[in-house]
């Protein structure tokens, strides 16, 4: 696998990933993450119904947006990794639709609507990465949605840890077949529309068939092309381009 | 009205074997499964592997025991 970028910002890591940007259009994309702070695993970065704070962006760790019922259950419908952006327009928003929390200990910055407005305006190259990274996260959607509607349970996870070893690899954070994983098997629940029960049997089928290992919170794909043929993993959604059409 | 249970080996492709058919009167409103030791915390504990009509849930719930369970039944 052939590195990107060596910019220690997984902002312009991803970014590249859509498209080669200037010195200049680098360093705005890494100034825009320099107000940051940290917040705890598992707490909520955004809730439901507040005032929007500003446009979140995740520097470390992993996050989720979620939509809950008044009985508790909890969809989990997007994953947020380093260099992941929340959304743009939410400057236009009275009150916030759903939430955001984190998986793990996160590193986060939130960019004011103006600022991000003034970087579009003024680098049209960031400007049109930063629309495509919109659009990724709408396909991306699209694809959980066809996941959760029209895999069975195995073939979800299979799914799922196929993205991932991907979007991670795009930002630095995946070898070639493992990453860290900071997710419980109630939450990958809640991601992929399953019990926590039929998770574990799941993942443990997953590992009968020699498709992963977990060692800790480390999970190794054991076959990354199994593993994505179970998966009818086709990583079109995630428009990476000639860099990684594998 | 009454409920009754009738053992039954369940194919879920896991060591999750052991399981009964709950009936309220003559209709079978339920499978449970009693979860195997590769549950850690929740080995031993009773899932409702499937639920008809009145007892659907979207999230199936995990019983201590057969009597919790039936509890649960009695009371949807």
């Amino acid at each position: 696998m052939t590195q990107i970028s060596l910019s220690p910002s997984p902002l312009v890591r991803k970014m590249e990933g859509f498209g080669s940007l200037s010195e200049v259009d680098r360093s705005v994309l890494e100034n825009l993450g320099t107000s940051t702070e940290t917040v705890p695993a598992h707490s909520d970065l955004v809730r439901e119904d507040e005032r929007p704070r500003g446009i979140l962006l995740v520097l470390e760790g992993m996050a989720f947006r979620y939509k809950m019922r008044a009985n508790g259950s909890r969809q989990i419908m997007a994953y947020l990794v380093p260099g992941d952006m929340g959304d743009l327009d939410v400057g236009l928003l009275d009150r916030m639709d759903h939430g955001i929390g984190t998986f793990s200990a996160c590193k986060v910055a939130w960019i004011r609507s103006d600022a991000l407005a003034s970087i579009r305006e003024n680098h049209p190259e960031v400007a049109r990465a930063i629309r495509m990274s919109t659009l990724v996260d709408e396909a991306t959607l699209r694809e959980w949605l066809l996941n959760v509607g029209c895999r069975v349970a195995i073939e979800r996870l299979a799914h799922l840890f196929s993205e991932l070893l991907l979007r991670l690899q795009v930002v630095g954070l995946a070898s070639e077949n493992s990453y860290t994983l900071p997710i419980s098997q109630g939450e990958l629940a809640d991601t992929t529309g399953m019990s926590a029960v039929h998770v574990n049997r799941s993942l443990m089928e997953l590992r009968r068939r020699g498709l992963i290992q977990f060692s800790g919170k480390t999970l190794s794909i054991l076959d990354v092309p199994a593993l994505k043929a179970l998966a009818e993993f086709k990583p079109n959604y995630l428009h990476l381009g000639e860099r990684r059409a594998a | 009205m009454s409920l009754r249970l009738q053992p039954v080996r369940v194919e879920t492709g896991s060591g999750d074997e052991d399981g009964r058919l709950v009936f309220r009167d003559d209709a079978l409103i339920a499978l449970l499964v009693r979860l195997s030791d590769n549950h850690d915390a929740d080995s031993g504990k009773w899932f409702l592997e499937a639920g008809f009509g009145c007892v659907a849930q979207e999230r199936n719930p995990l019983f201590e025991d057969l009597e919790q369970a039936q509890a649960w039944f009695a009371t949807r």
